[in-house]
């Protein structure tokens, strides 16, 4: 067996910070070699050096055996080296086929593009790696899953031999990351070979040859997958013992803080898209709200902190009717919101931390006093938070944006946990985070839970749904399947209510519900 | 990557965040490279530059001879009539600086909402407007009473001027850079009716008459020596700007709904209502900078009045990052050019053209930052770059 | 790489300084050095001959001595908002400024407004220069040019289209909606009787016109455009006197007082529409007195080949030149030979206040050629020419 990629010694300096310090990497031939790490430990930069976009301050690359110079991805490619990014680079307005041969335009008399000879291709390259898609579907019209399919066939029509994958999975829904398996399993089975960059550590175990661990810019060391727990990996990640489990104590529910009846919502696009909700959550408890995403979560959230009007039906907070009520008189009702979307609600990334942390309160004693914002009161409440829940930054005057993205949560739960509340709203409160700052953020949400807060957990993540709830509603196409107690439910019959199948059905009538 | 070791600690004391040094760094340099630029273009046309930059330089700063021997003059005679001439450049370079000043905070303001008015120029216009009819149709008041009153009315023309467009952005999602080009058009043709019709002064000249003394913005030298408190106006109000953008709740909401409007609804505040705010206290920044402009250069309001003001405010509000003091500091340098540019046209004999050509590039250079970065090797510091505005989608 | 940018730099900067230095006029920069922007389409290549009248008024101010250098003369023009080129009366007064520092030795130099509060700045730009003579431009700057020349009575002016005195009536205030209740000496106001020369054109067109329909129009409503269209209008019903014809004028009418007005000065749109309506109407010929806004006309006339212009201020055959081919005629008003009389007056020391009129006898105003025109109908605009000068055809007030 050959090794087709080896890095030796690569370092690589940024003013200030060292992002990767003599890091040697072996990639063996038809193997999937998967670089775990938190974010920030250097995984991404190691990867754009690969990939030409930046240049090794010392270091030495071999592709099979010989020194390579990578000077561009151009570079890279002529080298059999493709690169899937995390965030995709396609034109969301063009087709599949236009997408892939984008850069690389074959020509019918040196004029005319030729569209159909790159169908074709495409269709080869789906058939022969099972990479299902029609090349003439536009982009912005397919789901994330079939997008990323799109960068993978860009890769292969290039010719790479070595695929590298950022971060893979960071956007794909629990079905599109199995099916990302199955491709990969396929393409191995080919005898390309893969990079794969995650810092999910149980996708590691099942479908890596090999792992290696960066920390702080340093190789940790390498594991086989057969001798890896997700225990030792977290710990090899952090560097310290990290508690995979969520230890509570039994749930306490108390009287009901948020009672919804019959709730419909309509998206951004008039489509109905919560059909006639009802459930209730009480004090001191977690309902965790499962499913596949896209099935009426993110409104049922958006109406509940007002951002979505409720098309009908009643949302009662303590019994106080809020629905179509605004944003604000929600909020000052006491209800806390982790948005989905940090970058996009939770966060103005171009103002400083300390701004952040009272995004909700400005208005108010003692952060304003008239019209008159006390800077001095401002400041020493962001200080506190910062101690207090542990973010690590500079200092409260950098811009949320320099944060990663496991402390730009923490300013959210910060934020919204020192106000009083009695409902938290959690919705993907872990997404995209490495595994210290989910460790920290359960443990919070559990400490609010035991202070009587009511809490609902909108997770499309099985595994935190079923560490932290007490009850469990499934959604599924905008109604709620069924809700179970946390000590009935387990992968199984959530994965089948979150199909839109009920379990108790299942095994009797094999009938779908609606 | 690991962003949060590479960022430096910085308090806030300067423009969005870096420290005042790193926020002029760029901006001096993109000065000096257009006026090195110029320098080529006055090559170009077969001048000299020495000379040409000399007459800009005594234009709008004046002659340190010229000052001493006024000073001299003066305390050896009583006699002031040098020093006013040595004091002239200097201080009609801030004259020329206070309408960039105002129209300029007017955009800013409107850029930190995430909202481009473009209709400065307009709300200018109809400031100056009511300034003058205030000014000169009200007689027998006092100049206390007299001339608050006239600047607030430019001010409240103005404010509606801007307010239209705003309201109809947030009542009908009408695009804010449609109206207000269009309220431009009803500005310019309204005054066109205005000047020939029912503000016309006796005789033909499509001028308003004249103010009354007590509506003037009073004047700290005697004659031809323009320079009046219309500057000092223009200074207090980039102070209450500031102030009220970064110190106040307004101002917070103001800031947010322009850098994430999406975040600033999440955090309860009324989006929709800002937008009209914003866009009625932009409009009331562009009519003070009429109202200071009648008041205290003009005294009256004739065709052609607003040339260019507001489109040049645009320039200033990039220039300066939107920021009330970077305003100040871009509107001075476009006030200086300017007036510089007069004496540089009469004494080296370069078209006037020759200024605009370097305002442009020093625009481009600012407008992208990278030029200035690549050609000065300076070492990108990631910090948010100001949100302008939300574009044509929102 | 690094050190070649900065070396880049310091080229530049080096080679600013040796041209500098080459210029070797650092004591008195440009001093007799004429701006090199010279107005090239002004109409001075029309010209035929230089008048040598002096004023036609009786000066009323004493006349004043010679300029002191006895190098020829120093001219500083402070143009309006339309700018040294703007083919009108801006670029034809330059051009005057430039003839006689050819003739006279001197420069001639120029500041362009940009702004309202440009006019004093530059005028007083000039005073501080010494200029010999300040030509401004424009009735805009009627009071800005007074209230200067009461404040440095040793300063020469002369103004294009407008006179002092101009307060009149109860609410003028001097110095403030007005330049001055009496005469100024030190001030030329340089008006023109441009209806004379609208009164050939209106003739001229009477007799051309295929339809027996003619049309004008203006930019706004006041004396020095609708001077033009009166004239225009009077020269046509003139012309109907004589010959019994009864052509239709549209677009002006005296005894309204009123007519078509585009309401500004720019819009060559409002020019392409007003001529297309008046072409629809059955106008054939089309006079426009509003600036820039008649090549919009002039380009509807070319691009639908049914009517003509009468250009006016210069001869559009010039400076239009695109246009010739349906320029029926120009009405010509001599801002450049006032403001050469004006110098040369300031030359020889005869300057004095008060007013210049320009006539068809002093050619401060004249008819360009006629396009096409028969010899009969040369020979008749020479004959009225001449009566008009005569004072026996007189025009309407």
């Amino acid at each position: 067996m050959t090794n087709v990629l080896e890095l030796r010694g690569i370092t690589k300096r940024f003013p200030g910070v060292l992002a990767n310090d003599k890091v040697d990497i072996t990639l063996r031939e038809g193997k999937i070699l998967a670089l775990l790490g938190e974010n920030g430990a250097g995984k991404t930069t190691l990867m754009n050096i690969l990939y030409g976009l930046y240049k090794p301050d010392e270091g030495q690359i071999f592709v099979r055996g010989q020194e390579v110079d990578i000077q561009s991805p151009n570079d890279a490619i002529a080298r059999g080296i493709g690169m899937v990014h995390q965030h995709f680079m396609l034109v969301p307005v063009m087709t599949v086929t236009e997408n892939v041969m984008l850069g690389v335009e074959p020509t019918k008399n040196g004029v005319f593009l030729d569209h159909d000879k790159v169908a074709d291709r495409i269709r080869e390259i789906s058939d022969q790696y099972g990479l299902e898609v029609d090349p003439h579907a536009y982009i912005k019209d397919l789901p994330v899953g079939i997008q990323q399919r799109v960068e993978i066939i860009k890769v292969l029509y290039r010719q790479a031999d070595i695929l590298i994958l950022d971060e893979p999975t960071a956007v794909l829904t629990p079905q599109e990351v199995e099916g990302l398996f199955r491709i990969l399993q396929t393409l191995i089975d080919k005898g390309k070979s893969i990079i794969f960059i995650t810092h999910k550590l149980k996708e590691v175990m099942n479908a890596a040859d090999d792992i290696t661990v960066l920390r702080l810019g340093r190789i940790v060391g390498s594991i086989d997958p057969k001798d890896a727990t997700p225990e030792i990996l977290a710990s090899m990640m952090v560097g310290r013992d990290v508690n995979l489990v969520v230890m509570k104590q039994p749930a306490k529910p108390g009287e009901d803080v948020l009672k919804v009846n019959d709730l419909y919502v309509r998206d951004e696009r008039k489509n109905m898209t919560v059909n006639g909700v009802s459930f209730d959550v009480c004090k001191g408890e977690v309902l965790g709200v499962a499913g596949v995403q896209g099935n009426g979560q993110t409104e049922l959230v958006y109406a509940l902190t007002g951002l979505l009007p409720v098309e009908s039906g009643e949302i009662y907070l303590s019994g106080t009717a809020i629905h179509n009520k605004s944003p604000r008189t929600i909020l000052e009702h006491g209800v806390a919101h982790i948005p989905e979307d940090r970058q996009r609600h939770g966060l103005i990334l171009s103002f400083p931390i300390y701004d952040n942390m009272m995004l909700c309160t400005y208005y108010e004693a003692p952060f304003a006093k008239g019209v008159s914002l006390q800077e001095n009161v401002i400041q020493n409440n962001a200080e506190t938070l910062v101690k207090q829940y542990d973010v690590r930054t500079p200092n409260i005057y950098v811009n949320a944006s320099a944060l990663s993205g496991g402390n730009q949560q923490k300013v959210i739960v910060a934020r919204e946990f020192s106000r009083p509340i009695q409902l938290l709203i959690a919705s993907q409160p872990t997404r995209g985070l490495d595994v210290g700052s989910i460790e920290y953020i359960h443990n919070q949400i559990i400490k609010k839970r035991d202070e009587g807060t009511g809490v609902l957990l909108v997770s499309s993540e099985l595994d935190e749904i079923l560490a932290l709830s007490d009850r469990i509603a499934v959604m599924y196409k905008g109604q709620i399947m069924d809700v179970l107690d946390a000590k009935n439910a387990n992968k199984d019959n959530l994965g089948l209510l979150m199909a839109g199948v009920h379990p108790s059905e299942s095994t009797q009538k094999e009938e779908r519900l609606p | 990557m690991t962003q949060t070791a590479t960022v430096k600690a910085t308090k806030p004391k300067g423009i969005g965040g870096g420290t005042l040094g790193q926020a002029l760094l760029v901006p001096a340099l993109a000065v000096l490279s257009g006026l090195i630029i110029g320098a080529i273009f006055i090559l170009a046309i077969g001048e000299n530059v020495l000379t040409a930059y000399g007459a800009l330089f005594r234009g709008s700063f004046g002659s340190l001879p010229a000052l001493i021997e006024g000073i001299r003059v003066y305390f050896s005679t009583g006699e002031n009539q040098a020093l006013v001439r040595a004091l002239y450049p200097f201080t009609e370079s801030l004259v020329t600086a206070t309408p960039y000043i105002l129209t300029g905070l007017s955009v800013a303001v409107g850029f930190r909402c995430g909202l481009f008015n473009i209709g400065a120029e307009g709300q200018f216009f109809i400031g100056a407007l009511c300034s003058a009819f205030v000014g000169y149709s009200i007689r027998g008041l006092p100049a206390f009473i007299h001339l608050p009153l006239a600047i607030l009315g430019g001010a409240l023309g103005g404010a509606v001027w801007g307010m239209i467009p705003g309201y109809l952005k947030a009542r009908f999602g009408a695009h804010e850079v449609v109206n207000t080009i269009m309220m431009n058009w009803i500005a310019f043709r309204l005054s066109d009716w205005l000047l020939n019709g029912p503000m016309q002064a006796s005789g033909f000249r499509p001028v308003t008459p004249n103010i009354q003394p007590t509506a003037e913005l009073p004047r700290f030298f005697a004659d031809p020596l323009r320079f009046n408190w219309g500057f000092v106006l223009a200074l207090v109000m980039a102070y209450i700007v500031y102030w009220f953008l970064f110190k106040t709740t307004l101002g917070f909401e103001i800031r947010s709904v322009g850098a994430n409007p999406d975040a600033a609804r999440y955090a309860g505040m009324n989006i929709v209502k800002n937008f009209v705010f914003v866009m009625a206290l932009a409009g009331g920044l562009a009519g003070m900078a009429g109202s200071a402009q009648v008041l205290g250069v003009d005294h009256w309001v004739g065709q052609g009045f607003a040339a260019g003001y507001g489109f040049d405010a645009i320039a200033l509000a990039l220039v300066g990052k939107s920021h009330p003091f970077g305003v100040v500091l871009a509107a001075l340098l476009f006030g200086f050019l300017r007036s510089g540019a007069t004496e540089m046209q009469s004494m080296a004999g370069i078209p006037i053209d020759i200024i605009s050509i370097i305002q442009g590039l020093v625009i481009i250079f600012i407008a992208a930052p990278a030029i200035i970065r690549w050609i000065y090797r300076i070492p990108t510091i990631k910090t948010e770059e100001t949100v302008l505005t939300r574009g044509w989608g929102s | 790489m690094k050190k070649s940018y900065f070396a880049m730099v310091a080229l530049i900067i080096a080679s600013l300084v040796l041209a500098a230095c080459g210029g070797g006029q650092t004591q008195t920069p440009a001093a007799t050095e004429p701006p090199t922007e010279v107005v090239t389409e002004a109409p001075t290549e029309a010209m035929t001959e230089a008048p040598t009248e002096a004023p036609t008024e009786a000066p009323t101010g004493e006349a004043t001595e010679p300029p002191a250098s006895g190098e020829g003369i120093t001219i500083g023009q402070v143009t309006d908002l339309g700018g040294i080129d703007d083919k009108s009366f801006n670029a034809s007064a330059f051009a005057g400024a430039e003839r006689a520092v050819e003739q006279l030795g001197g420069e001639a130099k120029y500041l362009e407004s940009q702004q309202q509060s440009d006019y004093a700045r530059n005028i007083q730009q000039f005073v501080d220069e010494d200029t010999d003579l300040i030509v401004t431009v424009g009735f805009l700057l009627g009071v800005d040019t007074a209230t200067a020349a009461k404040a440095n009575p040793d300063q020469k002016f002369a103004i294009v289209d407008y006179s002092y005195p101009d307060c009149f009536g109860d609410t003028a205030v001097e110095g403030e909606t007005c330049g001055s209740a009496t005469e100024l000496p030190n001030v030329m106001g340089l008006t023109f009787d441009t209806d004379q020369a609208a009164f050939l054109a209106g003739y001229a067109a009477a007799a051309s016109t295929q339809t027996g329909t003619v049309a004008t129009f203006g930019g706004i409503n006041i004396p020095p455009v609708t001077i033009f269209m009166k004239g225009f209008e009077a020269g046509v019903n003139y012309y109907n006197e004589q010959k019994g014809t009864d052509v239709q004028v549209l677009g002006w009418s005296t005894a309204d007082n009123d007519g078509v007005f585009t309401g500004n000065f720019e819009s060559t749109d409002d020019g392409r529409a007003n001529a297309e309506s008046f072409v629809q109407e059955g106008a054939d010929i089309i006079m426009p007195v509003a600036g820039p806004v008649g090549l919009g006309s002039a380009a509807y006339c070319q691009e639908s080949g049914s009517c003509r212009i009468v250009g006016v201020d210069t001869d559009w055959t010039v400076s239009a030149s695109e246009y010739s081919d349906v320029i029926f005629t120009s009405v010509l008003k001599r801002v450049d030979n006032a403001v050469f009389d004006a110098a040369q007056s300031v030359a020889d020391g005869s300057f004095a206040g008060g007013v210049y009129l320009g006539t068809l006898e002093n050619e401060g105003v004249g008819l360009a050629e006629v396009s096409g025109a028969a010899s009969e109908l040369t020979a008749e605009l020479d004959q009225l020419k001449a009566d008009i000068i005569a004072g026996t055809v007189t025009l309407p007030e």
